[in-house]
């Protein structure tokens, strides 16, 4: 490890021990009960139970489901529509207008009438990643698609590239740098929407356990959960970003 | 040059060709009765003030654009679709980012699904060609401008194409650079003697490299000279300075001029 890492992980170690001994001042100089703030060691030890008797992974795992589906699901239709939309001018003209309208509409509030038409079950929630994930995705490949030079277009015609030459020696290679940017945003906005389809209607899952301490006033789970949810997004985050290293290493010289 | 068994069939006729463009009410004429031919092995330059169509006209002879009239003939066969008997240069040096040097110089093999090892083997000859041996495994970030624009001559040149077409192939780089480029290609056409046809802009360039000089006018663009260049070959940058080269290069230039005359 160099220097400079060592460097960063301990200016982070020292930070997170400033937060919590904020933390730990606010609980004490304000005298809050533990079920409007808990003390870190409160959260800790909730953290410990809960991963003790495994119930946090059984719950991970089903909000993991969620979104890695979700996210497969609105990535890949949003990649295959947004290719067909960069190369025909009339699906653009057609479905366009639909496309942006229905991004002011705002997922959460869809989110019941997916549970109404598909049930209470995983396969709403995933509905509601993917329609989350959709849009931005969806014009990263747009722009990454429109972005290849036309140079290179007729390069490739010269040589007679066929079909599938075009697309996956020229296209997809040219965009994925667009691509992998739209995919980073998509993956911390899946979270979220796994969490708001928990919410609507669950009986498993983080955003069900969030439910849960709201309602039985175990405040010390309500940071768990929110907690385990900053760690999945951060993390799917970060293999995005370490896929998006290793892809386009010949970007970085 | 020794044309005369073939002088009944040039590598590439064109024939009263034009192209014009709908363009709101009424029609944009581009290029009109455009009429040449090349032999086999012949270097042609083709000047004209910018904005003219050259490019266009590359790009039809090339099979990426159609007329409105006239033909095309290479070899012999009508040029109706883009066709690998042809290698094009581009004014920038159209890399593909994501592959290293030899990546790029094996692509036109590797589209038409060829021999891993002998694409390779291609690619090593013609980087040697070039100079840029030791830069197999750089990507195109990392190349200066006149190095990326010879890694594209080099991939023009990998599939043995019949004919090299090149845009304004020097168009986007500095000066002494140019300058150096024109050499380097003048070297490598006399290791290779391929039929070329290049738009440029530079005199110069033309006279010193092209066995002929057509000019063109401004749009629609026809040919309005044509300037045989009888230089001895092999050629050297240094016979830029002779009389009987600048002479010829001012004949271009005096048609030239008559264009802006116009």
């Amino acid at each position: 490890m160099s220097r400079e890492q060592l460097t960063r992980i301990g200016l982070a170690l020292i930070s997170f021990g400033v937060f919590l001994g904020l933390w730990q001042a606010v609980v004490r100089l304000g005298g809050y009960p533990a079920f409007i703030l808990p003390p870190p060691q409160a959260v800790a030890q909730r953290l410990v139970s809960l991963v003790a008797s495994g119930t946090l992974w059984r719950h991970v795992q089903v909000t993991l489901k969620e979104i890695l589906a979700g996210l497969a699901l609105g990535a890949v239709t949003a990649t295959v529509l947004g290719y067909l939309l960069a190369h025909s001018p009339l699906a653009e003209r057609l479905l366009a207008p639909y496309i942006v309208a229905s991004q002011s509409v705002p997922t959460v509030a869809i989110a019941p009438l997916l549970v109404i038409w598909f049930g209470t079950g995983i396969l709403s929630k995933i509905l509601v990643c993917a329609l989350i994930v959709f849009f931005p995705i969806l014009v990263n490949t747009v722009v990454g698609v429109r972005s290849v030079s036309q140079d290179l277009r007729d390069l490739m015609r010269t040589l007679q590239a066929d079909r599938w030459q075009m697309i996956w020696m020229l296209e997809v290679p040219a965009a994925l740098p667009t691509l992998l940017a739209g995919l980073k945003v998509g993956a911390t906005l899946a979270v979220i929407g796994a969490v708001v389809g928990e919410f609507v209607a669950s009986d498993r899952g983080v955003g069900y356990l969030l439910k849960q301490g709201q309602q039985l006033y175990d405040t010390p789970l309500v940071f768990v959960g929110i907690a385990t949810l900053v760690v999945m997004a951060q993390a799917l985050y970060g293999i995005v970003a370490l896929a998006e290293r290793g892809l386009l290493r010949w970007q970085k010289h | 040059m020794d044309s005369t068994a073939r002088k009944s069939e040039p590598l590439l006729r064109v024939e009263g060709l034009s192209l014009s463009y709908q363009r709101g009410d009424g029609r944009l004429s581009v290029l009109e009765q455009i009429e040449f031919e090349v032999e086999e092995r012949e270097f042609l330059a083709l000047v004209g003030p910018s904005g003219c169509g050259k490019t266009t006209l590359l790009k039809l002879i090339a099979g990426l654009e159609q007329p409105t009239a006239g033909q095309i003939h290479l070899a012999g066969n009508p040029v109706k679709r883009p066709s690998r008997s042809v290698g094009f240069v581009f004014q920038e040096p159209t890399l593909m980012d994501w592959r290293t040097v030899e990546a790029n110089v094996t692509l036109p093999l590797e589209l038409n699904g060829g021999n891993r090892k002998r694409a390779r083997e291609e690619a090593q000859t013609l980087l040697d060609l070039v100079r840029l041996t030791g830069f197999e495994d750089a990507y195109p970030a990392q190349l200066s401008g006149g190095m990326a624009q010879r890694v594209a001559l080099a991939r023009a040149l990998v599939h043995d194409p019949q004919l090299l077409l090149l845009d304004e192939p020097f168009g986007a780089l500095d000066a002494l650079t140019r300058e150096r480029m024109g050499r380097e290609l003048l070297r490598i056409w006399q290791a290779r003697r391929k039929t070329v046809v290049m738009v440029t802009h530079s005199v110069p360039e033309a006279v010193l490299l092209a066995d002929r000089v057509l000019v063109l006018g401004p749009r629609p663009a026809s040919i309005i000279a044509e300037v045989p260049v009888d230089l001895p070959r092999p050629r050297t940058a240094e016979m830029r300075e002779t009389p009987a080269c600048s002479q010829v290069a001012r004949r271009v230039r005096d048609a030239l001029e008559q264009v802006d005359l116009h």
